[in-house]
């Protein structure tokens, strides 16, 4: 059994799929803690233009829509994305279609629900996501996300908040999204950071922690509910939860 | 600026409003900060489980009206504030820019007159896209009885506007809230949704935008004697002739003693089947009267689906392989999305109820209405399905179980016999 490792990149992965669709029974993983089976092969795999670019191909003319699907996929924060990725590849390349809408097949299960995951979660970091100002004004935005979703916020807020410099840093993954007003770039940082407070941030904080504190209707509590809708584990950048 | 105790007693009135969605509209952000996001995004959970999407806040909590059900009724006792529109700007932008909303529920009690109270509403959204250069979701509540020029003024800057109905009858409004009439409430909902969609139709106005989001209104549930029933079939009227999109239901709380009033809060559970029946209404082709008939309740132990299902058991089991979506949305435990799954996936390969299970379709009530490749799983006799399901709903009264509460179970622990 062959043991493709990659390193994570999307071009990389295509790479090793190139080989691995039709390698039966191998394994495609970026994951460095790995539990390898007796007689297998480690195949260190490095992105290759030329093969990347064949696979992107053939998956463009069969099923256009799912390049995207699959970049989706792999910025899940799961061992098995990689292997997910390729069943779903390998239904595509023998059907020769989409196949997104087989919805009973089981390749096609495993995909749509890594894929949610990752949609779900950017989705809800649009309303989760708490921008401190900083001093000279500057919207500085810590979060720790489950998978990699910097990029799935940066339209939303880009849109929303255009011409304002903003800075949005995932420091579970040290990496930052920094926006000066104009041109927008996403770079590589430490974990933490510490910036100077703006003069009426505090002022905010302790209104907003007020207003959270009235509208809540305390005679029907529902904790569950709550902590359902907004998990736990969220709950460190956000103000109205310290 | 706002301070903390203003900010509390106006959050505090405002917050008994159910409204909080965000969706609809598609603003854009024209060179200023904000938009709008179609499918609306929340943006904190409370306590009580209900989602922070808006600010939501009244400009004033001063009433002149004494509507019997209200905390901030003419003649309660309670702390009084106001906030200049100015002030509520401020706030909004300053919570906005930090991400912790999405925009801007603005009410306000009725101060002085309805007209000065309208126009002080509006004023505020003016300001707020004007000088502000606001492009978020701004959500007005509309006063009844103001003047119409205001409120079609108010069309042109909000996303969504509402009036609450408040009281599902007229006998009991005129009862529990003598200065509003069902006229004052209504009339002005039938002038924007007529304004609405005579935008709409006149192609030279195609870029003129009034009340993208459209309109909704609210019912206080369990404070006047109506039945479900008669709820439901207003709500259909008002989808229908108003092309609404939300009918809110509250539950009643009882926040003022009042002999007219009952003194005991409505279970959530009523609220609950009432808006599964809403949802049936909008988007599963359900009739109110199919749900419920006028005179009548919905039954609390099962869903309204479910009892509709129960009550005309000859339409079931149907082949999951062949029926109709229609058919699909009608069975119980089926939603929406199930349906649109199952129509596409049986494209491909014919579904059995492994199938479904690994689609996430919950069979729980679902096996006793269908069949998959002709196989049923469910329970033959109507008796047995009926308990076997309400036995599986969760009780709405919370209560500590005695061990022998029912009598199946105290009988058996006499006999030991399970």
């Amino acid at each position: 059994m062959n043991v493709y490792l990659t390193d994570g990149s999307e071009d990389c992965f295509y790479t090793a799929v190139f080989s691995a669709c039709t390698d039966r029974d191998c394994v495609v993983t970026s994951a460095r803690s790995l539990q390898l089976a007796l007689g297998s092969t480690v195949l260190v795999v490095r992105a290759d233009e030329e093969k990347c670019g064949r696979v992107k191909k053939k998956l463009q003319q069969y099923a256009p829509r799912s390049l995207a699907d699959i970049s989706l996929i792999l910025r899940r924060d799961s061992p098995g994305k990689e292997q997910t990725a390729l069943e779903y590849i390998r239904l595509i390349v023998q059907k020769k279609a989409p196949v997104g809408d087989m919805l009973s097949h089981p390749a096609v299960i495993a995909a749509r629900e890594e894929k949610k995951k990752v949609t779900l979660e950017a989705h809800r970091f649009t309303g989760f996501l708490r921008f401190i100002e900083g001093e000279g004004g500057i919207l500085y935005a810590p979060f720790a996300p489950d998978n990699d979703i910097l990029e799935l916020l940066l339209p939303h807020f880009l849109a929303r908040f255009r011409g304002m410099p903003f800075i949005i840093h995932d420091t579970a993954r040290g990496r930052a999204a920094l926006y000066n007003g104009k041109e927008c770039v996403v770079a590589e940082t430490e974990k933490k950071v510490e910036i100077p407070l703006a003069e009426r941030e505090a002022h905010f904080r302790a209104l907003w922690k007020d207003y959270y504190e009235a509208v809540n209707i305390a005679a029907r509590p529902h904790e569950r509910q709550m902590k359902g809708y907004m998990p736990v584990r969220y709950w460190k950048f956000m103000p109205e939860k310290q | 600026m706002i301070d903390a105790e203003r900010l509390k007693i106006l959050t505090e009135s405002a917050k008994y409003d159910v409204s909080c969605s965000s969706s609809g509209s598609r603003r854009k952000n024209e060179g200023g900060i904000g938009n709008a996001s179609f499918g609306g995004i929340c943006h904190s959970f409370t306590p009580d489980g209900r989602c922070i999407s808006l600010l939501k806040i009244l400009l004033s909590n001063r009433c002149a009206y004494n509507c019997l059900y209200c905390p901030n009724r003419a003649e309660a006792d309670v702390p009084r504030a106001s906030a200049t529109p100015d002030e509520i700007c401020e706030l909004t932008m300053a919570f906005y820019k930090r991400n912790y909303i999405e925009g801007l529920f603005l009410s306000s009690a009725v101060e002085g007159s309805p007209d000065a109270t309208m126009a002080k509403l509006v004023d505020t959204a003016v300001r707020l896209r004007k000088v502000y250069n606001f492009h978020g979701y701004i959500h007005l509540k509309g006063i009844p009885q103001a003047d119409k020029a205001l409120i079609s003024r108010a069309g042109l800057y909000a996303d969504r506007m509402s009036f609450n109905v408040e009281l599902p009858a007229e006998r009991s409004l005129r009862l529990l809230a003598p200065q509003k009439s069902r006229e004052g409430i209504l009339s002005p909902m039938k002038q924007l949704a007529l304004e609405k969609a005579a935008v709409k139709e006149d192609t030279a106005k195609a870029r003129k935008r009034f009340l993208p989001a459209g309109q909704t209104t609210q019912l206080i549930v369990g404070a006047s004697p109506e039945t479900d029933g008669q709820i439901l079939k207003l709500s259909e009227a008002l989808y229908r002739r108003f092309s609404l999109k939300r009918v809110y239901f509250s539950a009643y709380i009882p926040v003022v003693h009042h002999a007219l009033l009952p003194d005991t809060c409505t279970g959530l559970l009523r609220e609950h089947r009432l808006y599964q029946a809403d949802w049936l209404l909008r988007f599963y082709g359900f009739t109110a009267e199919e749900i419920a008939p006028e005179g009548e309740n919905l039954p609390e132990e099962y869903d309204p689906k479910c009892a509709w299902a129960l009550r005309h058991m000859q339409f079931f089991p149907i082949e999951i392989n062949k029926a109709p979506l229609e058919a699909l949305l009608r069975v119980p435990g089926i939603g929406t999305l199930g349906a649109y799954k199952i129509v596409k996936a049986r494209k491909f390969a014919r579904l059995g109820f492994g199938d479904l299970a690994k689609m996430r379709i919950v069979l729980k009530r679902a096996k006793h209405f269908i069949t998959c490749g002709g196989k049923f799983y469910g329970s033959e006799n109507v008796t047995s399905v009926k308990n076997l399901l309400m036995l599986e709903e969760r009780s709405g009264r919370y209560e500590q179980l005695s061990m022998f509460s029912t009598p199946e179970t105290s009988l058996s622990a006499l006999t030991g016999q399970l």
